[in-house]
């Protein structure tokens, strides 16, 4: 819908992408929220385990990790702008940038699981730290995805000169990686702060 | 370019979707056997109701051939998209199609073990039950490649009339998705990643029939188009 429009940065009402992502982003935060609410009720059933286990948590690296994603969508979001306005080299740059928060997640999340597992905390310890691993761990693999794509978005603005539909192609892989970081937020929050 | 050949294997996928079902159902496998159950229990429900699920096992059995033949007529479509030099995501969806059946056929084999002899040593039977499950629901590999193998094939489509609709290639992707927390039931005898539990069973089996039913009426369509596209071969 929006590739077609001669115009992509009009301000008339523009879905960023193509409307099939936004179906696979929906569809996957529909899961995401199925998968809260079974938590939610989960954790209803165990209150006073769940709050005491979530002392345990590390965060400081819990929130390392959101400033590491927040920081990624924007620069993210920065380089949707720069391949907007034709400048193809700030948009590689912030694309890099955005990957390299990506992996510094990925290896936050190596050494929190690290730590946790030295102190005998594993997936089979109680309901909390199931959910904890699981969570994390589902949350890891779309991480994992995301920054599969986001090193072919870096890839395609450096060999392709961004037309509408190259620009098209560049919104589709930002959005599910705002994806990845939304749903970072919600489990963050559920698993590291809520009371 | 046969359409006629090409509308009875799309057919096929509502042929599995039924007698698949019908099996399930006749197994008494919806809900599944706990995988939380002594060996006792496990034992006392194949000896009482060994007759029917004899027989729906045997229907699922009967079922799983056809995720071949639908596989073969996806590929078809996807060779459309693909062209006859390199179709390799045709050929990955068709080799992960095919194991897709192994799945259905191997976990068939288990159960059967299972109430073949329903008066054996219960540990026996829970064991060969759980080797059922197992097979049937941790094999998420061959499903997820069949699915992304598609989703990306859908996507690279530029021709101007593309075979598939382009959002079938993210439902593909979207799908693949779903059968991933399969694999964990490997570590769970309860609760939402056990074999029986939402993640695990409920939401993948109820994914991985629509996906039939909605393939099968997308692969239709295609077809159709294909013919009044190409009318002279037909």
């Amino acid at each position: 819908m929006s590739s077609t429009s001669a115009l992509p940065d009009s301000v008339e009402s523009h879905l960023p992408g193509e409307t099939g992502v936004w179906m696979f982003i929906i569809g996957d935060i529909l899961v995401f929220s199925l998968l809260f609410s079974v938590f939610v009720y989960d954790r209803s059933q165990e209150v006073a385990l769940f709050v005491e286990q979530q002392q345990l948590l590390n965060q400081t690296l819990g929130l390392l990790n959101t400033v590491l994603l927040l920081t990624s969508s924007w620069l993210v979001a920065l380089a949707v702008h720069g391949a907007r306005a034709g400048q193809l080299l700030r948009a590689r740059g912030c694309f890099g940038l955005a990957i390299l928060c990506g992996i510094g997640f990925v290896v936050v999340k190596y050494f929190e699981w690290g730590e946790k597992m030295a102190a005998d905390l594993t997936i089979e310890t109680n309901n909390f730290f199931m959910y904890y691993y699981l969570m994390t761990g589902i949350h890891l693999l779309h991480m994992m995805i995301g920054i599969g794509v986001l090193v072919f978005l870096w890839q395609s603005v450096r060999d392709t000169e961004c037309d509408a539909q190259g620009v098209g192609v560049l919104e589709s892989g930002a959005c599910f990686w705002h994806l990845v970081d939304i749903l970072w937020i919600a489990l963050f929050a559920l698993l590291y702060l809520m009371r | 370019m046969n359409i006629r050949n090409q509308l009875i294997c799309a057919w096929s996928a509502m042929g599995f979707t039924a007698i698949c079902l019908a099996g399930f159902l006749f197994a008494n496998f919806i809900p599944p056997i706990s995988p939380n159950l002594s060996a006792e229990a496990v034992a006392a429900i194949y000896r009482e109701n060994a007759l029917s699920m004899r027989f729906g096992i045997l229907l699922i059995m009967s079922s799983a051939g056809f995720i071949c033949s639908f596989a073969a007529a996806l590929a078809m479509q996807m060779k459309r998209i693909e062209g006859d030099l390199v179709p390799v995501f045709t050929y990955a969806q068709l080799g992960a199609g095919c194991v897709t059946t192994l799945v259905f056929v191997f976990a068939s084999v288990f159960w059967t073990g299972a109430a073949f002899r329903p008066d054996h040593d219960p540990e026996l039977t829970r064991m060969l039950n759980d080797i059922g499950w197992i097979t049937l629901l941790m094999t998420f590999a061959p499903f997820i490649i069949q699915n992304i193998a598609l989703g990306l094939c859908i996507l690279s489509d530029t021709q101007a009339e593309p075979v598939f609709p382009r959002w079938v290639g993210y439902y593909n992707l979207w799908v693949a998705m779903l059968f991933v927390p399969g694999g964990l039931l490997t570590f769970f005898k309860t609760g939402p990643f056990a074999w029986d539990g939402l993640f695990v069973w409920w939401v993948p089996f109820a994914v991985f029939f629509t996906w039939y039913l909605a393939m099968c009426y997308i692969l239709l369509g295609a077809i159709q188009r294909q013919a009044q596209a190409e009318p002279a071969a037909a």
